[in-house]
């Protein structure tokens, strides 16, 4: 169980995440978009905060993979199930908290419940589990990070 | 000048104040509607679309209020703070002179609660004595709501939701069935402040009278500064200036949607079934409002809106449907609540079964709207412009469909001229946006195809002989003011004779006086209604663009005037009373307003 393959494992549990999220979006299931919620934090041009965005999405999916990399040292076990049981807190935190609270907070183009008139949005807020961007998307992000945990315990190979 | 009593139930309101006795103020997230007799009767909270704490417009009895005003009879003028949504209210009494000052609060730099309504009393001369009642009822009057006290401050809650009623100067609180309430009198120069404050989903702050002072403050300076960089300078400018602010309070904050009104359920037909949410972002008001955006010179709000715009409709892309919730959902489920309504005006209805339509107007002011914001300099960039063209391909296929059209008819189906119109304009605008690279070039030759076969549809279905007019559907001999639509959004030459003619019969046959109704014809609906007050607005528009700005000039003279005593416009109006109906303020007014003054403006001397 090494770091190397847990950064490994975070690179392709976001490139799983990522390509879910995105077919979702087309399946119009939701309107979610990680990356372009990331990088319209660096900057208003659509398309460089496309690109941006999914740089950024990549750097905090390694991130995430050093953190599950700890709890599993801690745990001391990184079955597949234990993946998915991380990935899905991972994603009720994130849908309840980070993505529902702290990222209007921080983001300078997205609305938040205390804006009023003197404020002007570029973004709407994701809102809780993110369904502002549509009734499935809770579902789907859900899934997503489920997954994301799964192909990162898988990287770090069977438990002995 | 009004005359007004103490008790609203002795007198000939039966409990309910007249529409037009209404202003509005809010916050940028939620508007409550303050009567002349000094009784907030609505206010939704904590969002402009949340379940109302205040709805005694929809039912006196049990729909709660919070009303500050004089004890004994008095007469009433108002007045908006000039260049604010901040209401002042004089009372003249025969002891003396009152202002109540409302506002909803800015947050400013301090702590404070999540969202603030204050009402300031000052004395002018004399004494009066006065009297203030809270009784807030959460959940359009269904949530069980709890009166008790947090360290001497009276609080209402009902779950998640809590209401903190802070007063300075205004006699001791008395709790007494399921309201807080107290009396004091005014002298010249005294001043009595209560404040609303309320939470959501978090504990509740209660503030000091400084902190209160400030805000207040804060919130005047704010919109003065807002409206003093607005670039309008035209004819009917205060007018106009009124309707951008009525059009702020409508801009909800957090996303940048606009919604189409304050209300719910405000009735069409007084005692009729004709009452509607709007409270809601209906793509059919895109164009206009985006428009009137950037002539008013709120370039930051415009790309808000463009924004929101593409958001909330890409989870139903490349269709459309007609309206959108302010968050950007698509959810709509229409329900009834168990209020009584507006003088007996049943159902009071929240959500809109409208979403569900097919309305293909909804394309053109999508396409019409990207095609302004990249007149003003905006952005499209490669995937907006890959959507906007799926867009149009989607055109190309459902312009031959009947629609429920822009008046959401609820009977079956039909080949709406306006609609067609419409389509036009979207496979015009597409093929514009092609020409200037900001399209995918591949389509533009089906999309100028389509465009030409929709307008010899138009041209040879649509335009009726016998009313030498476009009429209001195909083969149809009714008129609908919603053509003039077309006309506003450049559907052929502005000077032909088709829309000449057309403007002379939809004023005679939809006018009266200055006012115009809808359409002739059925809706599927029973029951009547009001004059639409922007068709009037539009009409005006009309003549000024087919070539008659003296005439648009003296209509929009009258129609200035048709207004409430601090510049307000309600959907409609009774022509026979002058009474407003319908919701309010409503945006499509204002904005018709504001398009109708630029225009006449920009078509010469008058």
């Amino acid at each position: 169980m090494s770091l190397l393959a847990a950064l490994a494992g975070g690179f392709a549990g976001t490139l799983v995440l990522t390509t879910v999220l995105r077919a979702a979006t087309e399946l119009h299931l939701t309107r979610m978009d990680l990356p372009f919620l990331l990088g319209t934090a660096l900057t208003r041009e659509r398309t460089a905060a496309k690109a941006l965005g999914y740089a950024a999405h990549f750097l905090v999916g390694l991130t995430f993979a050093v953190g599950y990399h700890a709890l599993f040292a801690v745990v001391g076990r990184h079955d597949w199930w234990l993946g998915a049981l991380f990935g899905l807190v991972h994603g009720l935190f994130a849908g309840t908290v980070l993505i529902n609270v702290l990222l209007p907070l921080v983001h300078p183009r997205m609305g938040n419940p205390m804006d009023d008139a003197t404020s002007v949005a570029l973004l709407e807020a994701p809102g809780f589990l993110g369904r502002n961007y549509g009734p499935q998307t809770a579902t789907v992000t859900l899934v997503a990070h489920v997954l994301y945990g799964i192909v990162v315990a898988a990287f770090l190979g069977q438990t002995r | 000048m009004t005359a007004g009593a103490h008790d609203r139930g002795a007198e000939a309101r039966s409990g309910y104040a007249p529409l037009r006795a209404y202003a509005p103020i809010g916050d940028g997230r939620c508007v409550a509607l303050v009567a002349d007799d000094g009784a907030i009767d609505w206010l939704a909270w904590p969002d402009l679309d949340s379940a109302s704490v205040f709805a005694a417009v929809l039912d006196h009895a049990a729909g709660g209020s919070c009303r500050v005003a004089p004890t004994v009879p008095f007469a009433v003028t108002r007045r908006y703070l000039t260049g604010t949504n901040v209401l002042e209210t004089t009372y003249a009494t025969e002891t003396g002179t009152a202002r109540v000052v409302d506002a909803m609060t800015f947050r400013g730099r301090r702590l404070g609660p999540g969202r603030e309504l204050q009402r300031r009393v000052h004395g002018v001369t004399g004494s009066v004595p006065m009297a203030w009642r809270v009784q807030p009822r959460f959940g359009y009057g269904q949530d069980a709501t709890r009166l008790g006290w947090r360290s001497g401050i009276p609080v209402a809650t009902a779950g998640s939701v809590a209401l903190a009623v802070r007063t300075f100067g205004a006699g001791t609180p008395q709790l007494e069935a399921g309201a807080v309430g107290g009396s004091f009198a005014t002298a010249a120069g005294s001043r009595t402040t209560l404040a609303l404050c309320g939470a959501h989903q978090e504990p509740l702050v209660f503030p000091t009278l400084a902190e209160l002072d400030e805000r207040f403050a804060h919130t005047v300076a704010s919109w003065r500064t807002w409206t003093a960089t607005r670039t309008y300078d035209g004819p009917w400018r205060p007018e106009v200036l009124r309707s951008a602010l009525a059009l702020k309070l409508l801009v909800y904050a957090p996303s940048g949607a606009v919604a189409a009104a304050a209300t719910t359920s405000l009735p069409e037909q007084v005692g009729g079934g004709r009452n509607w949410d709007y409270r809601y972002c209906w793509i059919r008001d895109a164009a206009f409002t985006l428009n009137a955006l950037l002539r008013l010179g709120c370039a930051p709000e415009a790309e808000a809106y463009f924004w929101w715009l593409l958001q909330a409709t890409q989870l139903t892309h490349p269709r459309l449907q007609p309206l959108y919730r302010l968050d950007g959902g698509s959810s709509l489920r229409e329900r009834n609540v168990a209020l009584a309504g507006y003088r007996g005006s049943r159902p009071v209805r929240v959500g809109n079964a409208a979403a569900a339509q097919q309305q293909l107007d909804t394309y053109g002011e999508l396409l019409q709207c990207a095609w302004l914001y990249a007149g003003s300099g905006g952005r499209i960039d490669a995937e907006v412009g890959h959507r906007l063209g799926e867009v149009a391909d989607l055109v190309c296929t459902l312009w031959r469909q009947p629609d429920a059209g822009i008046w959401e008819v609820r009977s079956e189906p039909l080949h709406f001229t306006h609609s067609k119109m419409m389509c036009w304009v979207a496979l015009e605008r597409a093929g514009q946006l092609a020409d200037r690279g900001l399209l995918p070039h591949g389509h533009r030759g089906r999309w100028r195809r389509e465009a030409d076969a929709c307008r010899d549809y138009i041209e040879t279905h649509c335009y009726s002989g016998s009313l030498a007019a476009y009429a209001r559907s195909a083969g149809s001999e009714d008129l609908d003011a919603s053509v003039l639509l077309g006309l506003l959004s450049g559907y052929g030459s502005s000077g032909g004779n088709r829309w000449v003619t057309t403007v002379d019969a939809i004023r005679r046959g939809l006018g009266n006086g200055p006012y115009v109704y809808r359409y002739t014809g059925g809706d599927g609906l029973p029951g009547t209604e009001g004059a639409f007050v922007s068709c009037s607005f539009w009409l005006a528009e009309a003549l000024a663009r087919t070539g008659r700005p003296a005439q648009a000039a003296a209509l929009m003279d009258e129609l200035v005037a048709l207004a409430n005593d601090v510049g307000i416009y309600a959907e409609e109006i009774d022509p026979r009373t002058g009474a407003f109906l319908g919701n309010l303020p409503q945006g499509l007014s204002h904005l018709a307003l504001i398009s109708a003054a630029t225009a006449i403006a920009e078509a010469g001397p008058q």
